[in-house]
């Protein structure tokens, strides 16, 4: 602990000089906008005209170069926008908010650099993806639902987990290993109708980003991924609408300035309504079904001076699905305070305050005969400073430290019988996480560049709990209790990031990165779609940290002055004390589900290829990873290693949009991968006129390929002079060949002659088309 | 009642519907083979019976035949510095017999001895071993009929009062006849309840079972006689039940975890389960 605090001292003590080195020059910062909105734009690039001196605007649109005192011709380009460049004699501090145009090159103060920016090649991400809300958008959707993970799916690394499901699986990581934020929040649950759509509302989203593995040091807590969802800010210009009625849901957006240019709002929401037609039915058992899901997401932001900007956002999203005889509920519920802070030009900082709440609810009436109600929640609430220094072009640091509590109830159950009334509360786990982190980002030279970071995280457990010692059988031996408030165990362990770039021209580079990652709370779940009923449960005496060493490296190239981008990335994860669970566990509603846990090993490797090519209107990439994932568990399987629920050697997507004309847009999906694995019996016997199964290995046989073709076209309405109203009518077909994919395969006893058994497929959907109006004005 | 996977059971009835979009369709798939191992189905109950194993062993799993029986092997029972050997029925080869009828009692562990068996066709004998001990302190105070009307299902529910040591971890199955017929017949219809979550020492009118109108074996008229059959089990024939039951259901990517054996308590690969428990019944007359 003392050597650690030593060279965290160290390290403080660099950077404190450095920063005092840097004070002299002079610097350009500010905010980048989209004109149209005054919306900021994540990731706008910043750079000096003919040079290799830049920066990247941050997750609020800001950006600070400390230059030397000269003249400086400043290019700011954006994906999709037309590119800026402001002449400047940098002789002092200077603010430059600017304003990019969509889909138009704007002339200003010099000229125009009409080639699409290369960040690819110069970043020093690897395994990271940033996809345009826009380009979202025009994919084609599952029943006209614009989803964004359902996208994400489509990138290299990332495989769907269960047939139309919004889990996914990065780089061979499990579902629970994925974090997923919305402004910050945690959204621990991101389906919504078991997991055909995903919580998030594409009207109300500005900005999707998926880590892969070399995940920023200042985010952590799962081994796989970062997916970074931010909200938009609200129009700072105009009140605006935007909307859309589909074949399943509608959605109505509602933003605009409160106070022009300071204070802006965005309120959307989105309600499915299948119920509605259900009551249509003159059957009972159907008319009386309440089957619908909802999202609200709200927004707040407040320029309160040229230093000082708060951001409030909520999201509250619910599934019912209920009749008069038993309902269930669940939802998220998050809430972000966001406050960002200038200390000065060069030092950018952002203080959040938030709160994550996810539930579910299932049971009877109450007053109802059998009534029973079961349920389950766990809360977030954190704090966090983030802290940004832009001393010089060549170097960037952050830093900053996190405090979040874990409240999780994993269960809660009370049923009324006749005479009888039964409770039963499984204990409350309570946790805290906290540390604190440092990265930086140095060009050495015009061709290399590095990033370095380190994350100390820390794990608390916290009273009242009782945890249980278990014998090598897994049986109960002891228990101790611990009193409410008392810290009782404790985790800590650093975690090291690294990048490297190095940039041949350009037109070429090659990275390399290294990342570890530490998780400390994961989900009791061992079934491939999962459902809202999984609890998360956090490590304990009994289940250590899972930690994960991930090493990659990609050669990336440009052609077509950059409008062709080609990628492949090779990378290997090792994942260490992973957990799993014993065959047939009890994982719900067990007050001993430490008992079901088998600890073990697994390994990821692959490779990922991607091409995308993007101009004047067309957009496709190719994506393909070669992969495998094993799982070694000495207590599984008999010892010997299997291939993880997600591991999918082939995995391929393909996706091409196209504007026809300004009016006309066509897109095409077509998917492919292995056959998941799949446990198979290889013999059975009979008891008590049951035909069992017998196995001899877990995920020995792969189900047959997967693959699907989707399609939409989008018409827009004519735009006029003067007219705010634009509308577009979309019609999408998934599965456009109706293949039978099998989304689960069992035997069946057959009723007519028990000697009889037969395999029997379950396919979800055939050909499923649907048609949206969307609208905005 | 209590125990979860009765509640898994509305939270797939309400999901099931979002499935209606989903076909089922009989696919041929080809499967590996693999040796053949011992499977037993052997219990001493509290009952005053001759006690029985039946030994049958594993097939391949579209052999679509009866399960193949073990005759001539050496089946013997000890317990209490007993030790039984029981002779195979001559009518029905493969079943095992005790040579009178005795009642097991609680307490006492049963030890279930098999040899001068080659199940695996190696040419040499292998031999099996299997335990278990007789749990009880359970009383059966009553049972009674009460009808439940829904939208989706209508019939009786089966009520019982009863009383189990709260200081110890109890399991139970539940058994009914209608009339004296067995109607949880099989491994689903079987039901297995835990004390883990609700041990309040006495269950007064607790529901152990449901006789659905709509099935011509379970629904009840005036007059008949329901019979309840509380039964003390061990982890062991617990867990087989619960394991069983699962994998009968099937995979629903939903809820399920990976396809598993199940589990037994037979030694040396064996599958299948011997069980001793106590049993405790209760009768009522369906009054017209």
């Amino acid at each position: 602990m003392l050597r650690m605090l030593k060279s965290c001292l160290i390290l403080l003590a660099l950077f404190i000089s450095t920063i005092l080195g840097a004070q002299g020059n002079p610097t350009i910062s500010g905010y980048v906008r989209d004109a149209a909105t005054g919306e900021e734009l994540i990731g706008a690039s910043i750079s000096i005209l003919n040079t290799s001196t830049g920066t990247i605007a941050n997750a609020y649109g800001y950006y600070a170069l400390s230059l030397t005192p000269g003249f400086y011709n400043v290019v700011y380009s954006y994906l999709g926008f037309g590119t800026i460049i402001k002449a400047v004699q940098l002789d002092q501090d200077v603010v430059f908010n600017v304003e990019l145009s969509e889909e138009s090159l704007e002339l200003e103060e010099v000229t125009i650099e009409a080639e699409r920016p290369n960040d690819n090649i110069t970043n020093l991400e690897t395994g990271s993806t940033r996809l345009p809300i826009q380009t979202i958008r025009k994919i084609p959707a599952f029943l006209g639902e614009v989803d964004i993970i359902k996208a994400i799916q489509l990138l290299p690394g990332v495989q769907v987990t269960s047939e139309g499901s919004s889990g996914f699986s990065v780089r061979g990581g499990g579902r629970d290993q994925n974090l997923i934020l919305l402004d910050e929040a945690t959204v621990y649950n991101a389906s919504h109708l078991i997991g055909f759509f995903s919580v998030f509302n594409n009207d109300a989203i500005k900005d999707v980003k998926l880590y892969k593995g070399d995940i920023p040091a200042s985010a952590g807590g799962r081994l796989a991924s970062l997916l970074d969802v931010r909200m938009k800010e609200g129009n700072r210009k105009q009140f605006a609408a935007s909307g859309g009625i589909g074949t399943i849901a509608s959605r109505l957006t509602l933003e605009g300035p409160i106070v022009s240019d300071k204070v802006s709002f965005l309120l959307a929401a989105r309600r499915t309504y299948a119920d509605l037609f259900l009551k249509l039915s003159r059957d009972e058992t159907i008319n009386q079904n309440r089957l619908y899901f909802l999202d609200l997401n709200g927004k707040v932001n407040y320029i309160v001076n040229e230093r000082n900007r708060l951001y409030f956002s909520t999201y509250y999203g619910r599934d019912v699905f209920a009749n008069d005889f038993a309902g269930m509920y669940f939802g998220n519920r998050t809430f972000t305070l966001r406050w960002n802070h200038l200390f000065s030009q060069k030092l950018f900082s952002n203080f959040t305050l938030v709160n994550s709440h996810y539930f579910y609810d299932l049971g009877t009436p109450e007053g109802s005969s059998q009534y029973f109600n079961w349920m389950s929640m766990l809360d977030d609430y954190g704090v966090k400073g983030d802290f940004i220094w832009y001393p010089s072009p060549e170097h960037t640091f952050r830093f900053g430290a996190w405090a979040t509590y874990h409240g999780i109830k994993p269960g809660e159950i009370e049923a009324e019988q006749g005479d009888i009334t039964m409770t039963s509360v499984l204990p409350v786990n309570h946790s805290l996480d906290d540390g604190l982190y440092f990265s930086g980002e140095s060009d050495l030279g015009e061709k290399f560049s590095l990033r370095y970071g380190l994350r100390y995280s820390m794990f608390h457990n916290v009273g009242e709990s009782t945890v249980y010692a278990y014998d090598e059988d897994y049986q109960v031996t002891d228990s101790i209790h611990y009193q409410a408030g008392e810290f009782f165990n404790f985790y800590h362990g650093l975690e090291p990031r690294f990048a490297a770039n190095y940039s041949f021209n350009d037109k070429q580079s090659i990275k390399a990165s290294y990342a570890r990652t530490r998780q400390y709370i994961q989900l009791a779940s061992n079934s491939s779609a999962g459902t809202p009923l999984e609890i998360w449960f956090p490590s304990s005496p009994n289940v250590r940290p899972q930690i994960s060493d991930q090493v990659s490296l990609g050669y990336f190239q440009n052609f077509l002055d950059n409008a062709l981008e080609a990628s492949v990335e090779l990378y290997y994860k090792k994942m260490t004390h992973s957990i799993d669970f014993r065959d047939h566990a009890q994982l719900l509603l067990n007050p001993r589900l430490e008992g079901e846990i088998r600890v073990g090993e697994a390994t990821s490797y692959g490779a990922e290829f991607y091409v995308k090519y993007e101009r004047e209107g067309f957009t496709g990439w190719i994506s393909y990873t070669l992969s495998r994932t094993i799982r070694d568990f000495p207590e599984i399987n008999q010892g010997n290693p299997y291939p993880a629920p997600y591991d999918k050697p082939h995995d391929l997507a393909l996706v091409l949009t196209y504007d026809i004309s300004p009016r006309w847009i066509v897109a095409a999906n077509w998917i492919y991968s292995s056959g998941i694995p799949y446990t198979l019996p290889s013999g059975r016997y009979e008891v008590a006129g049951n035909i069992l199964p017998l196995y001899t290995g877990r995920n020995e046989y792969r189900l047959p390929d997967y693959h699907r073709l989707d399609l939409s076209i989008t018409f827009k309405g004519k735009q006029k002079p003067g007219r705010r109203w634009n509308g577009e009518w979309n019609l999408s077909v998934y599965n456009a060949y109706a293949r039978k994919n099998i989304w689960t395969l069992n035997f069946v006893q057959d009723a007519a002659n028990p000697e009889e058994t037969y395999a029997e497929m379950t396919y979800l959907f055939s050909i499923v088309p649907a048609i949206t109006y969307n609208f905005k004005f | 009642m209590g125990s979860v996977s009765t509640y898994r059971i509305p939270a797939l009835f309400l999901l099931a519907s979002l499935l209606t979009a989903s076909c089922t369709e009989r696919i041929d798939i080809e499967l590996d083979s693999t040796y053949r191992r011992l499977v037993v189905q052997g219990a001493v109950t509290s009952d005053s019976v001759r006690h029985r194993v039946f030994l049958t062993t594993t097939s391949d799993y579209f052999s679509n035949m009866p399960s193949p029986r073990v005759s001539g092997a050496q089946v013997e029972l000890s317990f209490s510095n007993q030790r039984i050997t029981l002779g195979e029925n001559p009518f029905l080869p493969g079943l095992y017999e005790t040579p009178v009828a005795f009642r097991g009692e609680v307490g006492t562990t049963y030890v279930l001895e098999i040899s001068q068996v080659d199940v695996d066709a190696d040419g040499q004998n292998e031999e099996y071993r299997a335990e278990s001990t007789m749990p009880g302190g359970a009383e059966l105070d009553d049972v009674a009929l009460r009808y439940f009307s829904s939208p989706i299902v209508n019939g009786y529910q089966v009520l019982m009062w009863a009383s189990h040591p709260v200081e110890q971890k109890d399991l139970f199955g539940f058994r009914i006849r209608k009339n004296g017929v067995l109607i949880t017949d099989s491994l689903a219809s079987y039901t297995v309840f835990s004390d883990d979550l609700f041990d309040s020492g006495y269950l007064p009118g607790f529901p152990v079972g449901f006789l659905s109108d709509d099935e011509p074996r379970e629904r009840v008229f005036p007059g008949d006689t329901v019979t309840f059959e509380l039964e003390s089990i061990d982890q062991a024939y617990y867990d087989f039940v619960t394991d069983a039951q699962l994998e009968i259901i099937g995979n629903i990517p939903l809820f399920s975890g990976p396809a598993a054996n199940i589990k037994s308590n037979i030694s040396n690969g064996g599958a299948g389960i011997f069980a001793a428990y106590s049993i405790l019944r209760a009768s009522t007359v369906l009054e017209p």
